[in-house]
Parts: structure tokens; C-alpha cells; sequence
């Protein structure tokens, strides 16, 4: 026993805790794996086959809730650097190229910031309301299609789920406002409720008529229905209904001109003033998850969803890598190796100056450039719903630059303006809208269908 | 207000768009410094401290190391006459009387600018009186004063300080900050440009030069 006992004694602090665990890693952990590879993973398997729905479900949560961080993200850089550009500013310039990590940088500083809670407060709803709003705004993802297929659950009832769900954001930011213990935060609470809970009534009912035409409300469905070019799209038929969702969706995200929740440049932050850190991040998130989201709506119910404007012919893709069998791994090595060196030669050849390994470096990028290209443009082709996903997120963020762009442009309105508008105005035009549609489809249905 | 709702809307909308590929206006300040001429030195200035006093000692370090003598120095005393504190106190009675010439509304011969040459004024008149004798037009006034006298003479910015009340530094000041400005007489020796005669009697030189040769300098 002395021979093991005195080299383990020589060893450091360090090396008595390294050793166990080289131990653990190296010889235990590959038994475990063997045995729950061989025991375990079957009835693993069976357990999650069985239960498919649940596992998509948690799934596709995980991938929205890691998918909206990014988008937020994006937006809130893109909503900086447009606005910029309007004002013939640069923007943000010095974080990451073209200051694109900017808003990466704000995430972080805001988690770093003190995370304050006032005396007095209802410490427990002031600490949830955030988590409320964020959560109310991630959900209506679950039913927003991406892609043929690419959706978290196709509800029958997607449309009234979404508004059910959307309309959830009042309760929040009714609760931060209270919770705060500050009658400005109470009142800020009191008038964003006002303001969208008027407004949930012209946007519910400017898609009524869209549900009439579509015969449902599975949004999926409603996508699929406008497949096969842009003159199928249901703005073309329900232009005001279009117009109407615009507009009242513009104010259920408080954009402006309807940002009268917060209003920035004129008052302090409403619901939002007692709160701080990464609780008032989450609010702010909330806020550009849902400019995402109406872009998003807007898209899957009037702009075809993630059809292209001009059908694509479809073209079968027959690639088979498994069966080129051991070949594959040497094309895989070797392809690079030698399209890199090709990349090169045009550099090396024609810039005398430049050493050999710059040239290299600039072919290695040239070929990343182009094997990403042709893998995106062969799932493009291939792939119905990565061609899907890129026509959603296109006209998704154009209309995410929409939005921002009216911030760029348009002055705020005033409150009683604000709600006037919602009652007299869009109220009206989207019944009228709804009136319309219905007359027109038992008109049409009566004469041309017998 | 316009006929058609939501045509002002549009037309900001199409406003903020032109911008949006306009041309920037920013200045990436610390690594693209200001594009200042290099003779430029700044806007004189008398600074105040936080009691309202005025911070300047009349030490007169900045009047010796002043180029072209703009610096002068001077104050109201507590009677409101107007003193110049230049040197040691004996000088004083000197500086009186010029300040009861001033205050008589005679123009002051400027001991300080004597040694420049003095320039018909008549042509700076007429370019003040229309300009109203505004200091406000102070560029415009230059721009003029340079195009009639080909420079800014100190004899020129002088008059223009004293018929218009901006101070001589800060009329020099605006005309060294811009490049097309110059307070000296353009060059007027011209370089002789590459395969014209150097010297005045080249070609006979090379006459001489070609009959002693035999016409094998000129080939």
C-alpha cells in the first residue's frame, strides 16, 4: 500500500483533486455511457416516443425562448442604427463591426446594473411583473408558423390563443405599475392599460374578416392558404382590415406614434419607473419581442406568410452523401484543403507584395464564403422550410424597418387624441370591414357557388 | 392640412427615407481629427473664474508672444474710463491722454501698429458702409476686403475692428481660421517651370555657345 500511498502524498492540492477526477472521466465515465447507451437509452426513447407532443412542445420552447434574446437583440441594434442613419448620424460604431454588438454590450451592462427594489414595494409582484410581460410576449410564439412545419403547436384556435395571450400583457403592466408603491408608476400602469386594452378591440376584430375568408384559425392554415404567389396574399382582399391590424398593432407594442406607455423624450418611463437591472431589461425585451412578434402577425396573416412573392418551381434534390461511403471522409478533408490553395493562387499571383500566409488566410475566407453560400443556396433548394424560414424572416424584419422607421419619422399623439382614434375611427372602419366581408362572401357564395 | 389623410404622414415617412441613404454628418472626432488651417490659433478669450472675476492678471506673457501684436490690454476703471495697463505705472499719463482722445472721438494713433504699412482706407469704407458696418457679416466683409487688397492688411483689420466694434482678435481669429484668407501678399516670384531658360540671357549663351561648338550644343 506505501507504493501508492507515498506518490499520492507528494502531490499538490491541485493535483489531489485532478487526479480523482482524470480517474472519473477517463474510465468510469465511458463504462456509465456504455451501460446507459445500452440499458438506459431504449427505454429513454420509448419514454419520449410515446410522449411526442410533450417533447416538441419543450423543445420548440427552448428554441423560442433562446430565439427571442437574439431577435430583441437585432431589433434593438437595428431600431439604434436606422434611427442613426435617419438623423445623417453613423450610430453605433464602436462595439463589434459597424457597433453590431452594441446591444450585446447594453444586455450585459444592464445585468450588471443594481437591481433595486423600492421600500414598501410588494416585493414578490414587483419581482414577477417583469417575468409576466416577458413570458405573456414569448408565449405567442408557440403558435406562430416560421416555416412550413416550423412551428412550435398548430392550434385550431391559434388566432384567438394569440389574442388571448397578447392580451395578457395589460395584467402585467398593470401589476408592475402598482407593485412599484409610486402613484406616477400607478397611473403610468393605468394609462397603458387603457390604451391597450381600447386598442385590442379594433385589432381582434379588423381579422375577423380574415377569419371568414380563411375558414379558420390555425394560423398554419391560414399561411398555407395564401401559397402561390403574392396576388393570393389576404391583403389584397382585406386591405382594410390590413390597414386597420396595422395600425392598432402598432399601438398594442406602444410603437410610436402610440408610445404613450413610456413616451421617453416627455415623461419618466410609466409603469416602468421604479424598476431597474435586469427587471427592467426584461420589460424592455418584452417590448422589441413584441415588435417581432406584430411583424410576425402581420407577415402570417397578410403578406402571405412565409410563401415568396413569385412561386418557386420546385426542383427534387437527390443527394445522398451517405453513399459515397468512406469517400466522404477524405472529400471532406481534402476539398478544403484544395479549394483553399485554389482561393490563394489568385492573391499570391497577382499581389507581389503580399507574404504567402496572408494569401492563404484571404483563400481560406474566400472558400468559408463560398461553402456557406452554396450549403445555404442548396437548403434553399432543397429544403422547403429553410426557403420558408428565410421568406418569413425577410419580410418579418422589413416590417420590424417599418416600425422603426415610423419611430424615425412620426411625432407622438395625444392621449385623448390617442383614444379617440381607437373609438370613433378604427372601431367603426373594422366593423365595417367585418360587414362587408360577410355581406360580400354570401353574395359570392349564394351567386357563384349554388 | 391636405385632402388626402395621411398624405403628411407619407411625405415625412419619405422624408426620413432620403435621409436614411443621405450622406453622414458624423466626424469620427479622435482618429479623424477637425480640418483646421495650420495657422489658426484659436478665439481669444478672457476667461472668468466662479466668482465672476475676471481670471486674466495682465501679466502680458500673451501680448509678447503674440505674432502680430493683437493683444492688447486695457480696462474700465471704477469711474468708467477706459485704461490700457500696459508697462510700469509712470507710463500711465501717456496712456491717459490717448484714452481722452478716444473718449473725444478722435481716431488713436496705435503706437502698437505703427510699423505696418498703412493703406488707402476709401475702398474698406464703401465695403463697410454696405455691409451696414454689421459685425455680423465679418466673412463676407473680409472675402471683400481680401478681393480689393489681394490680403488682409493688420491696417485693414484694424479699421474694420474699429468701425464695426468686433475686437481685432477676433476678427483675426475668423480670418485665420479660414484657408482662402491670408494676411500676406501673395508670392509674386514665379519659378521658372521645367525647360524654360533659368537666366535671362540663356539664349544668347547658348548662341555664343553653339558658334564655338560648331552647332553641337544645340543637338
Amino acid at each position: 500500500m506505501s507504493a501508492l500511498t507515498r506518490p499520492w502524498n507528494n502531490l499538490t492540492l491541485v493535483g489531489k483533486v485532478i487526479l480523482p477526477l482524470l480517474f472519473l472521466v477517463l474510465v468510469v465515465g465511458p463504462i456509465v455511457t456504455v451501460l446507459a447507451a445500452v440499458y438506459v437509452a431504449p427505454l429513454v426513447v420509448d419514454i419520449l416516443a410515446s410522449n411526442l407532443g410533450i417533447v416538441r412542445f419543450v423543445v420548440a420552447i427552448t428554441a423560442i425562448l433562446l430565439f427571442s434574446i437574439p431577435a430583441a437583440f437585432i431589433i434593438i441594434y437595428m431600431e439604434l442604427k436606422v434611427i442613426a442613419y435617419m438623423n445623417t448620424r453613423v450610430g453605433p460604431n464602436r462595439v463589434g463591426p459597424g457597433g453590431s454588438l452594441h446591444s450585446v454590450v447594453a444586455g450585459l451592462k444592464v445585468l450588471l446594473k443594481e437591481d433595486f427594489t423600492p421600500t414598501s414595494a410588494d416585493a414578490i409582484v414587483f419581482t414577477w411583473a417583469p417575468v409576466f410581460v416577458f413570458l405573456t410576449a414569448v408565449m405567442t410564439f408557440l403558435v406562430l408558423p416560421f416555416g412550413p412545419g416550423l412551428y412550435a403547436q398548430d392550434l385550431n384556435i391559434g388566432l384567438l390563443y394569440l389574442f388571448a395571450v397578447g392580451g395578457m400583457t395589460v395584467v402585467g403592466l398593470l401589476i408592475a405599475g402598482w407593485s412599484s408603491f409610486n402613484k406616477y408608476s400607478l397611473l403610468g400602469g393605468l394609462r397603458s392599460a387603457a390604451q391597450v386594452v381600447s386598442y385590442e378591440i379594433p385589432l381582434t376584430l379588423s381579422v375577423v374578416g380574415l377569419i371568414l375568408l380563411a375558414g379558420t384559425m390555425s394560423l398554419n392554415q391560414i399561411a398555407e392558404n395564401q401559397s402561390g404567389g403574392f396576388w393570393n396574399w389576404y391583403v389584397f382582399r382585406q386591405p382594410l382590415g390590413a390597414l386597420i391590424f396595422f395600425i392598432a398593432a402598432t399601438a398594442e407594442a406602444n410603437r410610436t406614434p402610440f408610445d404613450l406607455t413610456e413616451a421617453d423624450s416627455e415623461i419618466v418611463a410609466g409603469f416602468a419607473t421604479e424598476y431597474s437591472g435586469m427587471r427592467f431589461g426584461f420589460l424592455f425585451f418584452a417590448e422589441y419581442v413584441n415588435v417581432f412578434i406584430i411583424s410576425g402577425l402581420l407577415t402570417t396573416l397578410f403578406f402571405g406568410a412565409w410563401n415568396a412573392p413569385v412561386p418557386f418551381p420546385h426542383i427534387e434534390l437527390s443527394l445522398d452523401p451517405g453513399s459515397l461511403g468512406i469517400m466522404l471522409l477524405i472529400l471532406l478533408a481534402v476539398v478544403p484543403l484544395i479549394l483553399t490553395l485554389l482561393f490563394a493562387l489568385p492573391f499570391w499571383l497577382t499581389q507581389s507584395r503580399m507574404p504567402g500566409w496572408q494569401a492563404l488566410i484571404l483563400g481560406f475566407l474566400a472558400f468559408n464564403v463560398v461553402a456557406v453560400g452554396a450549403v445555404l443556396g442548396l437548403a434553399y433548394v432543397g429544403f422547403d422550410w429553410f426557403a420558408g424560414l428565410v421568406w418569413f424572416m425577410i419580410k418579418s424584419f422589413l416590417f420590424v424597418f417599418l416600425f422603426v422607421w415610423m419611430r424615425g419619422t412620426l411625432p407622438r399623439v395625444r392621449i385623448d387624441h390617442l383614444m379617440g382614434f381607437a373609438w370613433k375611427w378604427l372601431l367603426p372602419a373594422s366593423l365595417l370591414n367585418l360587414f362587408i366581408t360577410a355581406i360580400a362572401i354570401v353574395v359570392l357564395k349564394s351567386t357563384v357557388i349554388p | 392640412m391636405s385632402l388626402i389623410p395621411g398624405l403628411g404622414i407619407v411625405r415625412g415617412m419619405g422624408v426620413t427615407l432620403s435621409k436614411f441613404f443621405a450622406p453622414k454628418a458624423t466626424i469620427m472626432y479622435p482618429e479623424q481629427p477637425a480640418d483646421v488651417a495650420p495657422k489658426y490659433r484659436g478665439r481669444l478669450q478672457l476667461l472668468y473664474d466662479e466668482w465672476g472675476t475676471l481670471k486674466c492678471e495682465t501679466c502680458f506673457q500673451c501680448a509678447q508672444a503674440c505674432p502680430i501684436e493683437c493683444i492688447d490690454m486695457g480696462g474700465i476703471d471704477t469711474k468708467g474710463r477706459f485704461h490700457v495697463h500696459w508697462g510700469p505705472p509712470e507710463t500711465y499719463g501717456e496712456r491717459r491722454e490717448e484714452s481722452a482722445i478716444r473718449r473725444s472721438g478722435r481716431t488713436v494713433a496705435d503706437p502698437g501698429f505703427a510699423h505696418f504699412e498703412e493703406i488707402d482706407l476709401a475702398a474698406l469704407d464703401e465695403i463697410l458702409a454696405a455691409h451696414d458696418y454689421d459685425p455680423k457679416d465679418t466673412l463676407a466683409i473680409l472675402e471683400e476686403t481680401q478681393a480689393e487688397y489681394g490680403y488682409l492688411p493688420v491696417a485693414a483689420l484694424k479699421h474694420i475692428s474699429r468701425m464695426t466694434g468686433a475686437w481685432y482678435a477676433m476678427l483675426y481669429g475668423t480670418a485665420s481660421y479660414y484657408r482662402h484668407l491670408r494676411f500676406e501678399p501673395p508670392s509674386v516670384t514665379t519659378a521658372p517651370r521645367a525647360g524654360e531658360a533659368h537666366r535671362a540671357d540663356e539664349a544668347a549663351y547658348r548662341s555664343a555657345l553653339d558658334a564655338a561648338l560648331g552647332g553641337a550644343a544645340s543637338a
